[in-house]
């Protein structure tokens, strides 16, 4: 596993996955940007919205694309962010319905959670449902290596 | 009087000029011999990499110049992802081993009169680069320690990966810049390494080292046909001359 840290974020990647964790600029004085983690079992996109706009029309049928983004402060505490510590995906969670932007064959799944005191958006795109089950146990194993400190 | 120191001042200043322009063009053409020994490495990059027990550099350097195809004892340092920061206060790794493309890892900085070549190129039309399909361009600078992340935004190709590790080029055992390393991802090897004054210089190099990838896996198909035909390295009929061949095709066959 190589480990890759950065804003308070950090994973364990397999081989072949690849990642980055960074933190948009900040557009005005005013703003406050958070932590945005791209992980991916294929060859990320330098181009990539937050959501995956720019990477999930490149994905392939065995491809999964994990989102971890986080909300600000003021979201701590907040019904939708109920759920504690680091969650885990199952192949029923996914559905065509559930994608940013729905693309044929492709499926989605959203968590949100908060850990370390921060909230976030689990989001994740699989490439097909026919390799569904081998890209859920591989979004485990790194989610099982991902830690969030405050 | 005041003629004679005129006259005195003026072919001073005449023979000053004729020094001043001997010595530009003794610089000039000191620099374009060192361009042509070199292919431009960068000194200043020479000398601080030299910490994994390379070779002595120059030397290095020297027989690598413009070589980017297969190192026929496969010398090569085992091949290994890339990780380091990005330019915009982030961290990545880029997966190279077990990939289904292949690499080329560009080693560059922001500081080296010939990788400038290289940042126009990459930076530019994308068809331009001549690049085949399977090739993915990933530019490797050192850490922000050692560079001007300022300059390397600047300079940055906004379409390809541009990591900040120095751990890579001690890896890679990287002598200076521009250098560049072509990956074979799903042997998980390097296949080549070295470096060029220009980019059509190793798009050419990289066009031989695919061409030199072919002829091996040619060889290896040729193998095994043999081997399935039950003729094993060393069978005595590999070993026989077109004229011995056209002799036994002749000669009656044993009933």
């Amino acid at each position: 596993m190589i480990k890759l840290a950065a804003h308070g974020v950090a994973v364990g990647l397999p081989a072949g996955w690849e990642g980055r964790i960074q933190r948009r600029q900040a557009t005005a004085a005013e703003q406050t940007t958070h932590a945005v983690v791209h992980l991916a079992n294929f060859a990320l996109p330098e181009q990539r919205d937050d959501f995956g706009g720019g990477v999930t029309t490149r994905m392939r049928a065995a491809d999964v694309f994990v989102v971890l983004f986080e909300y600000g402060p003021e979201s701590v505490g907040k019904p939708l962010f109920a759920a504690r510590g680091i969650p885990r995906v199952t192949a029923d969670m996914f559905g065509s319905k559930r994608l940013q932007r729905p693309l044929p064959g492709q499926l989605g799944c959203q968590r949100f959670f908060t850990a370390g005191g921060r909230p976030f958006c689990l989001y994740v795109v699989a490439g097909s449902r026919a390799y569904l089950p081998r890209l859920v146990a591989g979004v485990n194993l790194v989610l099982s290596d991902l830690d969030v400190t405050p | 009087m005041t003629t004679t120191i005129l006259v005195v001042e003026s072919v001073v200043l005449v023979l000053l000029t004729i020094l001043v322009a001997g010595l530009l063009r003794s610089h000039a053409e000191i620099l374009r011999r060192l361009h042509e020994l070199g292919a431009g490495l960068d000194a200043d990059d020479t000398d601080d990499t030299d910490d994994t027990g390379a070779p002595g550099v120059s030397g290095s350097t020297r027989t690598r110049s413009v070589d980017l195809r297969s190192d026929p004892a496969d010398s090569f340092v085992p091949a290994a992802d890339i990780r380091g920061s990005g330019l915009r206060d982030d961290a990545l790794n880029v997966s190279i081993v077990g990939v289904p493309h292949r690499t080329l890892l560009a080693f560059l900085s922001s500081g080296c009169l010939t990788c400038q070549e290289f940042w126009t190129a990459l930076g530019g039309d994308p068809r331009a680069l001549e690049l085949r399909d399977d090739v993915r361009v990933v530019v490797v600078a050192k850490d922000a320690q050692e560079e001007s992340v300022a300059a390397l935004r600047r300079l940055a190709p906004k379409d390809m990966p541009v990591v900040l590790s120095s751990e890579a080029w001690s890896h890679y055992r990287v002598p200076g810049s521009p250098y560049f390393v072509l990956i074979d991802g799903p042997a998980g090897r390097v296949r080549g390494e070295g470096t060029g004054a220009t980019w059509q210089q190793v798009a050419t190099l990289l066009q031989q080292a695919a061409d030199d990838a072919g002829d091996t896996r040619r060889e290896v198909r040729i193998d095994r046909e043999l081997i399935a035909h039950g003729i094993e390295p060393g069978d005595p009929s590999l070993y026989l001359t077109a004229a011995q061949i056209a002799q036994e095709s002749r000669s009656p066959s044993p009933p």
